[in-house]
């Protein structure tokens, strides 16, 4: 997908195999001005990333087909030129073990569902833009 | 609920296992739930509730056969995988019969349960027919 429309900083990658849920959290990014670049499945997403590194933050699933959140997390970590993007790791396992093994892999935020639309605002304001999110991303 | 990496993990282990609110129980769809994302939406924009259940409805369907696909196929590892998407998209539309039938399907050890995955899936079955039933009602309602 062509960055020619948005600066680098303002493009979002969301991967999520869940349609209703790709439609929802593009939503609330587009509401806040920015680009959003969606994969349909883990495999997707890792394509995208092979090639195109130029996000502002990235909002994964856990759970996908192919190739699960918690992989691309560790792909992103290792390659220099995407390991400084904040990803958000979004699940419907609420297991304490899934959310260590989130952090410790990188992401930067763990958002278990069900969510309200309040919180789902929230944590992507917080990805997107919260200067303490910065702090600890650095 | 979101937490940062900064967050103290154990101390947010009660928050994550807190029980769904009782009065929703038993209803197909908590449209108290649904319709709280209304606050997302735009004065000129299509009706996001609406975009909402139309993409549960064309998707949960093929979640539901990738479940019994998994299931003829003995491949329980699939089966709780597919059980386990269409629980996440089920609870967080407030679809919480269905999301509740999928934490079973993905909780139950089949190898020895066969008798329990016929009724889970008859289960799902009954659960989707009544929340689908409530969603087209929602749906109708909010186009007239």
């Amino acid at each position: 997908m062509s960055s020619d429309k948005f600066p680098v900083s303002k493009r979002v990658l969301v991967a999520d195999d869940d349609p209703a849920m790709r439609h929802l959290i593009s939503t609330i990014i587009k509401r806040q001005e920015y680009e959003v670049v969606v994969a349909e499945d883990g495999r997707a997403a890792f394509r995208i990333l092979q090639s195109d590194s130029a996000f502002k933050a990235a909002i994964l699933d856990m759970t996908m087909p192919f190739l699960e959140g918690l992989d691309l997390i560790r792909y992103m970590r290792t390659e220099k030129r995407l390991m400084r993007i904040p990803i958000m790791m979004i699940t419907a396992e609420q297991d304490i073990k899934l959310m260590a093994s989130s952090f410790a892999a990188g992401a930067t935020a763990f958002l278990p569902k069900p969510f309200t639309p309040a919180q789902l605002q929230s944590a992507i304001r917080i990805l997107l833009g919260n200067r303490q999110l910065r702090k600890i991303a650095a | 609920m979101l937490f940062e990496r900064t967050t103290k993990i154990e101390s947010q282990e009660t928050k994550l296992l807190v029980p769904v609110p009782a009065g929703v129980v038993g209803d197909a769809v908590d449209m108290e739930l649904l319709n709280a994302f209304e606050e997302l939406q735009a004065d000129d924009e299509t009706d996001l509730i609406v975009e909402l259940i139309d993409l549960y409805l064309t998707d949960a369907p093929q979640r539901m056969l990738a479940i019994r696909e998994a299931a003829l196929a003995n491949d329980w590892l699939l089966l709780k995988r597919a059980a386990h998407n269409l629980k996440g998209s089920s609870a967080n539309l407030g679809i919480r019969q269905v999301a509740e039938t999928c934490r079973k399907l993905e909780g139950t050890e089949y190898e020895h349960s066969t008798e329990s995955l016929a009724d889970l899936l008859r289960q799902m079955d009954d659960e989707f027919s009544r929340a689908s039933e409530a969603l087209l009602s929602e749906r109708q309602r909010r186009l007239q």
